[in-house]
């Protein structure tokens, strides 16, 4: 792996240990408090149909990937 | 089952139907009639579905199940071993009054305001299948004596309305409130930021008279009372909540407390509770912390 | 039998208040499996018309279908079908002369003079995808994906394992997850040699393309209104990674026309990385989703993504949802608009814009209603994208590439091998590509029963 990846993935890790170490830091939320997370709406991509179209159109018209999961198919479109 | 009524308020929908031996309403602060249809429906849904799970009138559910296993192990689902963690500890927390094996104690008691009451070879009959801690209960297995029945009345209504609440604000955004005979739940403020007004009935003028009125913006409401049913001995009124600990009705409980909470389940339960220390019941609640009315 | 005096105060209504609480957001999950009359079944249906300024339309309906069953397991499928029509720019350079280009069905195509050369193609795509997800306790879950899909020149099959992990009172969730795809590229009219005139092409091939992939995130509530997470992807490629219809043109050095075209040719390895955050927050009764995305791979392509997007409540359950993207990259290391003709080739050339220093932006509204007497939400949502190239100059860090970076040994340089008569600095042949407009509508239909 090259330096700056190597780099970038020291960053991530660094990153994931400050998200998570803040966690323990901000006031903890309340059972009573978690109404609003259930809904539906409240998460990174509520729509999977539409993540996937986006993500399908932006792949095949830039150079980047990455997104919120692994898996998902390859297509000639480059 | 017969399907909801809907009928049209000042700007909200009010839908009404019969579950879990009495009146239920769902308020919605919204316009479209379809739509609360659906969702007055699907409080129906759930109300019956948990009235069917866990009433004890019916032959055929997991507390039938329970209570006539007669001493055999009977292993219970997830949402039964939940209300049964919750059972065991207001049962922990009340030092055992509040017991979820007390109904049997109905056996000997009638409260229909007469003179009745059970003599003492009976009651201690009955108070040997009555005790909490007689039950064996390691999630999710639950073993009983034989002869112990345990009643989940005493939350179950609660629970429905929390858990119908919780159902229908998944559904829609709009404010709404779920009341189950008397117990309810409000999701939110009504468009415009106004509360729910809620008004305490007065139990000796059922329907006639309010005692108190409660602006509710979102939070669990619950009543307990004694005022109903009693039975009358030496000269004194005795209410219908029977102590487990003595098999006897607690002398002195408030005729009505309304508590408000951030869940309906935690309404009735504080209600419960205090009435539960008879006289003892507004500085038990005044020591919780919470927002009540006592009448 | 010992009259105890009960638990109270403040202390004794919290502990009821939680245990009240708990119960029902965990209860909530199991009345919805328990109905199963109602709510078990998901369905979600979209179609995607989508057309490009002069060059590609897509017409791709979507269908997806997921079933939770009462033991929490949740099983789902979903089929793509893609109708692919239109122009793909090649990479040569528009000219002043008349320019004739072979297209891999072996058609000829005359390009009006200053018109970007295009290829027309026209193909279609079914594509399959399976998960099941299964919690295997209470606060870990598992997910299996499969993938499978076909097209004239291309198919894909792939496979993901994750897991998620609540920590913390659940308000803290890990993931971790595994993918692999064995694509294949089979190209229309063969596999032409790389950097070669195209006539020679090698029949019959199927190109493999390896993908791995690996995932690492961490989401948490951090209030009442706000969720956050942070997950980095890292993803290996391996085989057939060169496009196999693009060219990238020669330029006389006298002339500065047009002289020639080679076929593009890239690496068979390409190693990417990228870092994601996300945020969604409530507010009153909108939620503001915003994520921002850091790229990098080892072609020295690099981007950065803002995604913002504002979901605005209306009433009866309706909702306008606008939205903006701003995308940033720079170029590969190989990345060259064209090439003088004469000098010596580097190992790897590509002219294809989409490696370029590239930058899109989106703006887009979608609009969520419910049909009256039918169950399920409808939207529609119509999306104008932009794309242009940025002036090379303002792309210092993209050219060279990095000292310890081993790959294609003088890649990017044009410069590499002895200089012959080159009279002019081949990085001022620049693309003039012009902005790429797109517009696209996607209707769709979800329904739980």
């Amino acid at each position: 792996m090259s330096t700056r990846l190597r780099r970038s993935a020291l960053l991530f890790v660094l990153a994931v240990l400050a998200v998570a170490g803040s966690g323990c830091a901000t006031a903890k939320v309340q059972p009573w408090d978690r109404d609003l997370m259930a809904r539906e709406t409240m998460r990174f991509a509520p729509s999977k149909i539409e993540s996937g179209t986006d993500d399908h159109i932006y792949f095949s018209k830039e150079g980047s990937v990455g997104g919120l999961g692994v898996g998902g198919g390859g297509c000639g479109c480059n | 089952m017969t399907p909801p009524t809907l009928e049209r308020g000042e700007d909200f929908w009010v839908g009404r139907f019969a579950a879990m031996g009495g009146p239920c309403e769902v308020l919605l602060d919204l316009d479209d009639r379809d739509e609360a249809l659906a969702l007055v429906a699907c409080a129906q849904d759930e109300a019956l579905r948990i009235e069917h799970k866990f009433s004890r009138y019916r032959a055929d559910n997991i507390i039938d199940r329970i209570n006539r296993a007669g001493g055999e192990p009977v292993e219970v689902d997830a949402e039964t071993a939940r209300l049964l963690d919750y059972a065991a500890l207001c049962h922990e927390m009340s030092a055992g009054r509040f017991d979820i094996t007390s109904g049997v104690l109905r056996r000997v008691w009638t409260f229909d305001g007469g003179a009745r009451v059970p003599d003492e070879a009976a009651l201690r009959d009955v108070l040997a299948l009555v005790g909490w801690e007689r039950v064996t209960w390691r999630t999710p297995v639950l073993t009983m004596p034989p002869g112990m029945e345990i009643d989940l009345g005493g939350i179950g209504k609660e629970y429905a309305v929390d858990s119908a609440a919780a159902l229908l604000a998944r559904r829609t955004s709009s404010a709404l409130v779920v009341n189950f005979g008397g117990d309810l739940y409000a999701t939110g403020p009504r468009r415009g930021g106004r509360p729910w007004a809620i008004g305490v009935d007065d139990p000796e003028r059922t329907g006639q008279g309010v005692l108190d009125r409660v602006d509710l913006t979102r939070g669990g409401l619950a009543t307990s009372g004694d005022a109903r049913r009693f039975v009358t001995w030496q000269g004194r009124r005795l209410g219908h909540i029977l102590d487990p600990r003595t098999g006897w009705p607690i002398e002195g409980a408030p005729r009505a407390v309304t508590v408000i909470a951030s869940t309906c389940l935690e309404a009735g339960t504080l209600s419960t509770l205090a009435s539960l220390q008879g006289p003892g019941a507004a500085e038990f609640l005044r020591d919780s912390g919470v927002e009540f009315r006592i009448h | 039998m010992q009259l105890a005096a009960p638990e109270r105060g403040l202390a004794a209504r919290r502990r009821i208040a939680a245990a009240a609480c708990a119960l029902i957001a965990a209860a909530v999950p199991t009345a919805a499996h328990s109905q199963e009359a109602t709510g078990s079944w998901t369905l979600d249906t979209s179609i995607l018309l989508y057309g490009e300024q002069d060059r590609t339309e897509i017409f791709e309906p979507v269908a997806r279908i997921s079933r939770l069953f009462s033991n929490g397991h949740r099983l789902s499928g979903q089929f793509a079908y893609d109708a692919i029509t239109g122009a793909s720019p090649t990479g040569a350079l528009p000219s002043g002369q008349l320019q004739t280009t072979t297209t891999p069905s072996g058609n000829t195509v005359t390009i009006a003079a200053g018109a970007v050369p295009t290829n027309e193609f026209q193909d279609q795509r079914f594509a399959l995808d399976g998960e099941w997800e299964a919690p295997l306790a209470r606060t870990l879950k598992s997910t299996l994906g499969a993938h499978y899909s076909s097209e004239t020149d291309y198919m894909s099959l792939g496979g993901s394992a994750s897991a998620s992990y609540e920590i913390m009172d659940r308000l803290t969730t890990l993931t971790a997850g595994m993918g692999y795809n064995a694509d294949k590229v089979s190209p229309i009219g063969g596999t032409r040699t790389g950097l070669s005139d195209g006539t020679v092409a090698v029949q019959g091939l199927d190109n493999p393309k390896n993908v791995t992939s690996g995932m690492l995130g961490v989401s948490h509530i951090l209030s009442r209104r706000w969720l956050v997470g942070l997950s980095g992807t890292l993803q290996a490629e391996d085989g057939y990674l060169t496009d196999p219809y693009k060219v990238v043109s020669l330029v006389d050095s006298t002339t500065l026309e047009v002289s020639g075209q080679l076929t593009e040719k890239r690496p068979d390895k390409r190693q990417r990385a990228s870092l994601l955050f996300s945020s969604v927050y409530h507010l009153n009764e909108d939620v503001f989703y915003f994520s921002l995305r850091g790229y990098s791979d080892d072609w020295n392509v690099r981007s950065g993504t803002l995604d913002l997007r504002l979901r605005h409540e209306l009433a009866n359950g309706k909702y306008l949802q606008p939205h903006v993207r701003y995308y940033s990259q720079s170029q590969a290391d190989f990345y060259v608009p064209g090439l003088i003709a004469g000098q010596a080739l580097p190992a790897y050339a590509s002219a294809d814009y989409r490696i370029g220093p590239l930058r899109t932006g989106t703006l887009g509204l979608t609009y969520g209603f419910h049909v009256k007497g039918m169950p399920g939400t409808v939207s529609l949502r119509a999306e104008y994208l932009r794309q242009w190239l940025a002036t090379p100059g303002g792309e210092g860090e993209g050219e060279g590439g990095g000292g310890d970076d081993d790959r294609a040994a003088g890649g990017g340089e044009v410069r590499a091998g002895p200089v012959t008569t080159a009279t002019i600095d081949p990085a001022s042949i620049q693309s003039n590509m012009p902005p790429l407009n797109i517009g696209s509508f996607l209707i769709g239909y979800t329904v739980n029963f």
